[in-house]
């Protein structure tokens, strides 16, 4: 935000084209080394990307990449490094899964007890890596990644037929109990998917999280303390920061966050949480709340992005072109736009400065002036 | 301002000339979109699941028996990969694609796609879909490959107990998945079998939804080397990758051990080579091969169709001869009665 | 010293150490170095004064082969030569001792100067030699198996002389040696400038403290505003006041007060306040204060001893040991930060890149950092951006911060913007109590004039102020009372109207009186 704001918008924005271009380079250089000609490939990926199944694809693949970067970007704009995202979601979904396949309640109802059993679940995770980070003096990074581990043992552990655990017959597909109808929620139909390619219907939630986000941070006395703290943690303290009270208070919030992750895919389509619940979430949301710069316009764009390259690259093993090669466009996406943003942001530092030198010099032979 | 233009002006040009240059060569791609159909020649799509061609065993078997299918019936072939942490869309997706694109039959392997087929099969009726190791999607258009792992594991189970001096042997699982159970009960019945006395070290790598267990030698090794050290002298696995870690401990136990899915006497290292017994095979490739033959027939059949021993579905190796030989005889009459339903293998 | 081997040394000179004609050195937007022309006679001490900000760090940079100058020329001994780095420079005989010490605390004296140069003398019993050696040609008193830990300031300079000639220079550069120093340390480091130069060595002293240069160069050359004013100008015909001149090109303000507006009133009131470190030495020692309304109370003391931790302290940043702190009577000893800044107590850092600003935030954000629960900057849980740009504006104005606007950040303001606004914002909202450390340090004249200026009338208007500050006339000039801490004890007071800066500076290093006892650690 406050880069945004330092350095011409125009700039920002060609700094994001030149990082975009730049990784197409790369990407046509090593498809042309690889034998393939990089036009008709992303063209192709262009096509295939934009049908109607595809977009509701990458739609819903970015509501919860937008959701990851978010709950990501929180502890990022105080520089606390939740790398434990990925952990704090998967426990959300399995535990608020587990609860809402154990019983049914009313529509509406039940779809709030799992959407809140989620955000308390995730709260709880990260909270551990808060308190751990304030009382010990463990670095978050370290601990969250650790909880990931653990997470991944406790989730295997709950989820054994005897416990939370359910098998399909004749599957060997395991995870909890499915929710009852009550509690999903129905996707919106996207003009010209095929039937049962809709929209999760919690792309409304995504939306009023990333205003949410942006309000809190920018708008509220919390948010500037946040963002102080992020800036200078010194500087924060010295202006009546409690410094343990925002780590993990912060921590808590970027785990609920983390929480509502997993549930769109959760409420709108799995409706349990298996073995084919999508995981990694998390670490992903690292590399898009960096593109997008914590911002929630820039995540929105990041993880749409992403979700594109994610979905056409299935066109390319269609084609028997490796689909590593998008690895390496978002490799390169990422790369770049790092460097890129850093230049921006030294031009907008030395145009700012310039500016101030122009205007004391101003001041001063005006001064002088009056002097003789 | 005008530095960064000038970067970024830089870096279009550049791109430009990447373009250029590679316009001339490379391989044209297609979208995928109505490419199909044009021509009557029957194609055949495969989805593989994580880890794809190359896995040196079931993902490798699938493809066998697709290639026999290339050959054997002339026709096309495509297998997609799948990625990593994928949510099930992306599978929906690569089961669509291949449906859409002209692609019948289409072979879906390993359980992972049962949720993703149960939603495309309705979609496409007229397409044949199969899937390997599922029997709980249920449609008219879905064949479910499924195999007598039990029946296999009965025999190696048999062997592992007439190989062993200690009378004392091991299984170590990868997942305990129901799938990996059978493969457990079967050896267990086979080995009580011959010495109904025996010991028996049973160990799972991980559990649930950890499904690290199937993709990790060190601790695949570390598990065979405590049960080597407790008496056991055979060891079987249904570990996929983590069952290299076995064939490292028994090489360096100079104990014996015993294969799974495909012939690993085949592409095990030297030194683990002739303290490989036997495999127990299952034939991805012939159910995959089968199914295509049937559809390309009319004569395919939705519901589940099980490999077993007596149609050659799942088997032992006898590339070792060596060590298999001997046994051959009495794992033969084992067999016979299995076939004939004089003995019956638990499932469970 | 005296005129006549100034004379001598003046007929016997050859080639000027060292010449720089023309030196310009742009950076974006701050103020570099443009025409600078500079003759440095070999053998002499070469005095280079400006005030803050003026270019003297950026000339001294060139000279030292820390970047290279976009135009001009320097000859060094009559040879014209391009510094690509210091070891460019070290290897044509220039030598540079930092404002700030570059030695590892945990080895000795022998081994900080070796370190990173064991090809010259190797690491045993030669280099011990040659230090010895140099030690004692110059007059310096350095034991080289001491850690350096254990050395006081006056030590570790020396210990950094010593690293540089033992290098083998012959010119040294000296960037604000003084800065860190009380005056009889200042004494004892002029006594080894002039070792120096007897033996043949050229001294380039940078400072912008007019009665030092004054009684230890031998020629000085004053910068302003990135370019030379005056080159070789000879000490003896000049007085402080007219070298003040040129420098700022205007008269110096002085810091003073008018009469008393002290009132019986305590503000303040620290009662045997103890704060502990982490090894459980006390570095505030049972010290007791009071400071009333329109009072402002001088904390004199070298660096280091205690008076940052007292200010954590007062601030609630870090949790006393034992003691009471009351601020208009009530106790709020276990108050946070926050509740403290709430009640009216005002803070201007001793590092405001640190403590007193977000530098990539633009000034309206600053201006609502530390007041983020008062008004004008909030309403309810929101952020009153309307109330704290219109707020913003007005201490732009009233406190004369040169800037385009209010949304440009912090970082872009040169340090005496930075500090006018910082002050502006402490002194918004009617604080009660206003912390104020080194309020002037590293700003220039100008703004110097302005912020004492608005602490006096401050304190006009019934503030207590805590100051603290290393330049003892600004701390004799504006305090009411005098308190001296030496180990974090206050070990005595002065009164501000008699004192004289060597009298505060002796007790300062507990030369004298009571503090003599604790003198021992000081060897």
């Amino acid at each position: 935000m406050n880069r945004l704001k330092t350095s011409p918008l125009a700039l920002t924005l060609l700094a994001a084209l030149a990082a975009l271009v730049f990784s197409i380079v790369i990407t046509s250089i090593v498809l042309s080394i690889s034998g393939f000609n990089p036009p008709s490939t992303f063209q192709a990926m262009v096509d295939y990307g934009t049908q109607p199944d595809s977009l509701v694809n990458i739609i819903n693949k970015g509501t919860m990449y937008f959701l990851a970067a978010i709950a990501v970007a929180i502890g990022f704009r105080m520089n606390l490094f939740n790398i434990g995202v990925d952990g704090q979601y998967r426990m959300a979904a399995m535990l608020a899964a587990a609860l809402g396949g154990a019983f049914a309640l009313p529509p509406g109802l039940h779809q709030i007890v799992i959407l809140l059993a989620a955000m308390a679940v995730g709260a709880a995770w990260a909270g551990i890596v808060g308190v751990l980070k304030v009382t010990r003096g463990v670095s978050e990074v370290i601990s969250s990644i650790m909880l990931n581990f653990i997470a991944t043992g406790i989730i295997a552990y709950l989820i054994q037929t005897d416990r939370l655990g359910y098998q399909p017959e004749g599957s060997d597909s395991i995870g909890t109990h499915p929710i009852a109808e009550s509690g999903w929620i129905p996707g919106i139909p996207f003009p010209g998917a095929r039937e049962g390619a809709e929209v999760y219907g919690l792309i409304v939630l995504a939306v009023i999280v990333g205003i949410a986000f942006h309000v809190v941070i920018n708008r509220t006395r919390f948010g500037f303390d946040l963002r102080a703290t992020g800036l200078s943690a010194s500087a924060a303290v010295a202006s009546g920061v409690n410094a343990r009270r925002m780590v993990v208070t912060t921590m808590l919030i970027s785990g609920a966050t983390a929480g509502l992750i997993g549930m769109p895919e959760l409420l709108g389509t799995a409706h349990s949480y298996s073995l084919q619940f999508p995981t990694g979430l998390g670490f992903l949301g690292i590399g898009i709340a960096l593109l997008g710069r914590n911002h929630p316009v820039g995540i929105t764009f990041a993880a749409l992005l992403w979700a594109f390259l994610d979905e056409s690259s299935q066109i390319l093993d269609f084609n028997d072109i490796p689909k590593e090669i998008v690895a390496i466009t978002q490799a390169a996406v990422l790369l770049s736009v790092v460097v890129v943003y850093e230049i921006v942001h030294r031009l907008g530092m030395r145009w700012q400065q310039q500016a101030v030198a122009a205007e004391l010099a101003a001041g001063a032979t005006k001064k002088a002036e009056v002097a003789s | 301002m005008r530095r960064a233009f000038k970067i970024s002006a830089v870096t279009l040009t550049s791109a430009m000339l990447a373009f250029g240059a590679s316009a001339c060569g490379g391989k044209k791609v297609e979208s995928g979109s109505g490419s199909g159909g044009g021509k009557k020649t029957v194609k055949v799509g495969l989805a593989y699941d994580i880890g794809g061609r190359g896995d040196k065993s079931f993902n490798d078997a699938a493809y066998a028996g697709l290639e026999k299918a290339k050959n054997d019936l002339n026709v096309d072939i495509k297998d997609l990969e799948a990625k990593k942490d994928e949510p099930e869309g992306d599978k929906v997706q690569r089961l669509e694609l291949l449906a859409k694109s002209g692609y019948n039959p289409v072979v879906a392997v390993g359980y992972a796609y049962a949720g993703a087929l149960g939603k495309v099969a309705k979609n496409y009726p007229n397409v044949k879909f199969a899937i390997v190791d599922d029997a709980s999607i249920k449609a008219d258009n879905v064949t479910n490959l499924v195999f007598a792992e039990e029946q296999g594991s009965f025999l190696v189970g048999a062997a592992a107990a007439l190989k062993s001096k200690t009378g004392h042997v091991g299984f170590i699982g990868g997942v305990d998945t129901p799938l990996i159970k059978k493969f457990e009960a079967g050896y267990v019945a086979g080995v009580k079998k011959v010495k109904p006395d025996a010991k028996i070290e049973i160990n799972y790598i991980s559990r649930g939804t950890d499904f690290s267990g199937f993709a990790d030698p060190a601790k695949g090794k570390t598990i065979a080397e405590g049960q080597y050290d407790k008496g056991a002298d055979v060891v079987y696995h249904a570990a996929g990758l983590s069952g290299v870690g076995l064939f490292q401990a028994a090489a360096a136990k100079k104990k014996y051990a015993i294969g799974v899915d495909s012939d690993q006497y085949l592409t095990a290292d030297a030194a683990a080579k002739p303290l490989i017994i036997t495999s127990m095979i299952k034939r991805v490739d012939t159910a995959v091969f089968n199914f295509v033959k049937q559809t390309s027939d009319g004569t395919v059949k939705g519901g589940p169709e099980t490999f077993d021993l007596k149609d050659d579905g799942v088997g032992y190796s006898t590339s070792n001869a060596a060590e298999i030989d001997p046994l051959k005889a009495k794992l033969d009459e084992f067999k016979q009665q299995i076939i004939d339903g004089k003995i019956t293998v638990p499932s469970k | 010293m005296s005129t006549t081997t100034r004379a001598t040394e003046r007929a016997e000179q050859a080639a000027p150490a060292f010449e720089l004609r023309g030196i310009t050195k742009r950076f974006p937007g701050v103020v570099a170095n443009r025409d600078i022309d500079l003759t440095v006679r070999a053998g002499t001490v070469h005095a280079i004064v400006g005030e803050n900000g003026a270019g003297k760090s950026t000339l001294m940079k060139t000279l030292y082969g820390m970047h290279k100058p976009d135009e001009g020329t320097i000859r060094i001994n009559g040879e014209q030569v391009t510094l690509n780095s210091p070891s460019d420079a070290i290897a044509r005989g220039v030598g540079m001792v930092h404002q700030h010490f570059m030695l590892a605390d945990n080895l000795t004296v022998l081994e900080n100067v070796v370190l990173g140069a064991e090809k010259l003398y190797g690491i045993g019993g030669r280099a011990r030699k040659k230090i010895v050696e140099l030690a004692r040609k110059f007059g310096m008193r350095l034991d080289p198996d001491r850690l350096v830990e254990d050395l006081g300031v006056g030590d570790r300079q020396r210990v950094e002389i010593l690293k540089v000639l033992y290098r083998g220079a012959k010119i040294i550069i000296l960037d604000e040696p003084t800065a860190v120093l009380v005056p009889q340390e200042v004494e004892e480091l002029f006594g080894n400038l002039r070792e120096l130069k007897r033996e043949g060595l050229t001294v380039l002293f940078i400072s912008h403290k007019l009665d030092e240069v004054l009684s230890i160069s031998d020629t000085i050359t004053v910068i302003r505003r990135g370019t030379t004013v005056q080159d070789g100008i000879d000490p003896a015909a000049v007085n402080a006041r007219e070298l003040a001149q040129l420098m700022v090109g205007s008269e110096l303000p002085v810091p003073e007060l008018r009469e008393s507006t002290v009132t019986d009133r305590a503000v303040l009131e620290i009662r045997n306040l103890t704060v502990r470190d982490a090894t459980g030495r006390p570095v505030v020692d049972d010290v007791t204060l009071t400071i009333h309304a329109g009072e402002i109370l001088g904390i004199a003391g070298v660096e280091g001893n205690g008076q940052a931790e007292l200010v954590e302290a007062i601030m609630g940043m870090r949790a006393p040991d034992s003691g009471t702190v009351a601020l208009d009577g009530a106790d709020i000893t276990g108050w946070e930060t926050r509740r403290r800044r709430e009640r009216g107590v005002g803070f201007i850092p001793e590092d405001r890149h640190r403590h007193g600003l977000l530098l990539e935030s633009s000034l309206w954000e600053n201006r609502v950092l530390g007041h983020q629960t008062r008004k004008p900057n909030v309403k309810g849980p929101w952020i009153d951006r309307a109330g704290a740009r219109r707020d913003t504006e007005r201490i732009v104005r009233d406190y004369d911060v040169r800037t385009p606007g209010i949304d440009v950040s912090a970082a872009a303001l040169s340090g005496g913007n930075q500090q006018k606004l910082i002050v502006g914002r402490e002194m918004s909202g009617e604080p009660k109590f206003l912390i104020a450390a080194h309020p002037t340090r590293g700003v220039d004249v100008g703004a110097q004039a302005a912020i004492w200026d608005h602490l006096r009338d401050a304190r006009a208007e019934g503030l207590a102020v805590l100051l603290i500050s290393a330049d003892l006339d600004e701390l004799i000039g504006m305090s009411d009372t005098l308190r001296v801490i030496l180990r974090g004890r206050i070990v005595g007071e002065a009164d501000p109207a008699t004192v004289t800066p060597e009298e505060l500076g002796s007790a300062m290093t507990g030369a004298q009186g009571a503090a003599d006892r604790d003198r021992e650690e000081g060897r």
